[in-house]
């Protein structure tokens, strides 16, 4: 624990605002494909499943993939109806999923 | 024709499998052991594209590749364009990761049918988990789903992410949301009623099932967003496996059904004024399209469709074997039955271009594999496979592999493009104008990848069918480019041709006796040519 939030939770959230910084900006060929899937995939899909209290290692870790998907599918649909899209966009908002959802995991951690 | 050693391949992986599932008195072999397995089993079979060529199999990857940069260009959504831009879903997810990852898409395309599988894969595995505690059974499962996954939907495409995300909501389903009801006491009103008041939820956190259901609403959105039909087999699962008592929100299937219909009526109205859904419904429409029309063609493609219905068809009386055993002790699972049978429900539903019945095998096909896996496997879970039931599973697996492969690959002759082919589809994407037609032979062409919205796309197939003579087919082709303002282009890929002829709607002779005779008239000319393809310039 660090002052009432958990590391893993403060990992995630740190590594969701630094990653989505380090995608905006740019990096060479094969590592920006893997951070841009971290950060729009796996971070939020991550976050997300935290906040649920699955216990099954098997069922939290397909869920992860499949809530970081389905999130971004819908974000970016979203953006793409209201005139908004842009990849920059879907990764700012992402980002800000996962930090709201680390946030949320926060709240439910702290003590009553 | 696949080289002898990839046969060998194929029958030393069956066997090496149905030693480790044979495994020992406690079980089948360790889980890396089994995994390692299923993953060369599935870089076998849906990967060995992969190292001969880097174009990807088919037309449709190149066209969902298209609409995918069409809306990035757009940057907004116009369901007036065609039917994808009525379901945006999937396209909108693949043009953002393409734009933030900088991955080639033509690449992405390359690798999707064995990340797809694998992605399925994992969530058949999750679902097995809940549906059985036999880990043989598990694996074989698996093993099972891949050698019967003949379907080819494993491109990169909406469906194959709308198998996924259904089965992971299957997962939800028959997990942390499934319900234990009693007894069945019968049909009489009170009788019923007390047995749906006395179910209970299998998980007892609240706290779980809220959010699993928290979750199954998300992935029904994003499906709904995502592919015409798919939502229409969420609404029947999860409807039947309610009625069935195994699912506890006995609200679900409303929610659903109304989330479908607010998709048809407002983001997909487009489409539906056009498309009235139960316009081609029915069951004799159905076999026509899904039976008749794809049963014709040269003897070699005839056997390729044969070979696959023949995969099939082992597959579902194994199950039927399978679920008629476990029956008898008493120990059908009504969920598997329910999730291998509900597929069925789709078939009169629409004929969706003749491919209802490939959709049905492949939504169907986990449950099926895990009831086939009854008839396979000794009744007792615990006992090890003598040698003979591990020989007859080897057996088994060899035709599976065969019918799989040949099945799948069996088209290669036209739905595998050379880099000749490629070169010359480059070549008119970039000298065909804005506005101008541009015409192939026949699908599979592996086109608009790059200018979806600024040309229009025939086949010569689509203009002249069923008549291709040059005589009759060759005006219409003609006079149809010669009318447009811009004029357009013409190609002839070998695989365009091998397509019609062995398709059986032309013949190599009757096909080139069309070329030249396009070729004599006025404003053709040829702009490009190789090996294996000619394009010709047409002016208006």
């Amino acid at each position: 624990m660090n002052g009432g939030i958990s590391r893993p939770t403060l990992a995630l959230g740190l590594a969701a605002v630094a990653l989505s910084v380090v995608t905006l900006v740019g990096l060479p060929g094969p590592l920006q494909a893997l951070v841009a899937l971290t950060v729009l995939v796996l971070l939020p899909g991550q976050a997300l499943v935290r906040l649920t209290p699955v216990t099954d290692a098997a069922l939290a870790a397909l869920l992860v993939v499949a809530l970081g998907i389905a999130t971004l599918t819908a974000v970016s649909t979203a953006m793409f109806y209201l005139t908004v899209w842009s990849w920059q966009g879907c990764v700012v908002a992402m980002g800000a999923i996962t930090v709201l959802a680390c946030l949320a995991r926060e709240r439910k951690e702290a003590p009553a | 024709m696949l080289p002898w050693p990839f046969w060998v391949g194929v029958v030393l992986l069956n066997v090496a499998f149905a030693a480790a599932l044979r495994g020992d008195a406690v079980g089948p072999a360790h889980r890396v052991v089994m995994l390692w397995l299923v993953v060369v089993l599935v870089l076998v079979l849906f990967g060995t594209a992969l190292f001969v060529t880097d174009v990807p199999r088919g037309e449709v990857a190149f066209r969902h590749l298209g609409i995918a940069d069409a809306l990035s260009d757009m940057q907004r959504v116009d369901p007036g364009i065609d039917a994808y831009f009525n379901w945006p879903g999937f396209f909108a997810l693949l043009a953002t990761l393409l734009a933030a990852t900088g991955l080639d898409p033509v690449s992405v395309a390359l690798w999707a049918p064995v990340l797809n599988v694998f992605l399925w894969l994992a969530a058949v595995g999750v679902v097995m988990r809940y549906l059985t505690n036999d880990p043989r059974r598990r694996w074989l499962v698996l093993w099972i789903f891949c050698l019967g996954n003949w379907q080819d939907q494993d491109y990169l495409s909406p469906q194959a992410f709308g198998v996924f995300l259904y089965l992971v909501i299957v997962a939800l389903l028959v997990g942390p949301l499934a319900a234990l009801p009693p007894r069945f006491r019968g049909f009489r009103r009170a009788d019923l009623a007390a047995w749906w008041q006395e179910r209970r939820p299998a998980d007892s956190r609240p706290g779980h099932r809220v959010a699993a259901l928290a979750m199954v609403l998300l992935l029904v959105v994003v499906i709904f967003a995502s592919h015409q039909l798919t939502p229409f087999m969420v609404l029947f699962a999860i409807t039947t496996l309610t009625l069935s008592g195994r699912v506890w929100p006995s609200q679900l299937p409303l929610i659903t059904a109304v989330v479908l219909v607010l998709w048809f009526v407002y983001p997909a109205s487009a489409y539906l004024a056009g498309h009235p859904p139960i316009e081609d419904a029915g069951f004799q429409g159905a076999v026509a399209t899904n039976v008749v029309e794809r049963v014709g063609g040269t003897p070699g493609h005839l056997l390729v469709v044969q070979l696959r219905v023949g995969l099939t068809v082992v597959l579902w009386l194994l199950a039927a074997a399978g679920a008629v055993r476990e029956w008898r002790r008493r120990r059908l699972d009504i969920r598997v039955a329910i999730l291998a049978a509900a597929p069925l429900m789709l078939f009169p539903v629409q004929s969706y271009g003749g491919e209802m019945l490939i959709r049905v095998s492949l939504f169907a096909l986990p449950f099926i594999a895990l009831l086939a896996c009854s008839a396979l496997l000794p009744p007792d879970g615990s006992l090890r496979l003598s040698i003979r039931r591990a020989a007859a599973l080897v057996l088994t697996f060899v035709v599976l592999a065969v019918l799989n492969v040949t099945g799948r690959f069996g088209n290669a002759e036209y739905d595998l493009f050379s880099d000749s082919e490629m070169a010359a589809v480059t070549a008119v994407q970039s000298l065909a104008p804005p506005g101008s037609v541009i015409i192939s032979a026949a699908h599979p062409t592996p086109w608009r990848d790059q200018t979806y919205l600024e040309h229009q796309y025939r086949t010569i197939d689509d203009l002249c069918s069923p008549d291709l003579s040059a005589a009759t087919c060759g005006p219409i082709v003609y006079n149809f480019v010669r009318h447009n303002a811009q004029g357009g282009f013409l190609m002839f890929l070998r695989s365009s041709e091998a397509s019609i002829v062995l398709q059986g709607e032309s013949t190599t002779e009757g096909f080139a006796e069309l070329e030249e005779w396009l070729d004599a008239q006025n404003g053709v000319r040829l702009a490009f040519s190789n090996a294996e393809a000619r394009v010709y310039r047409m002016t208006p």
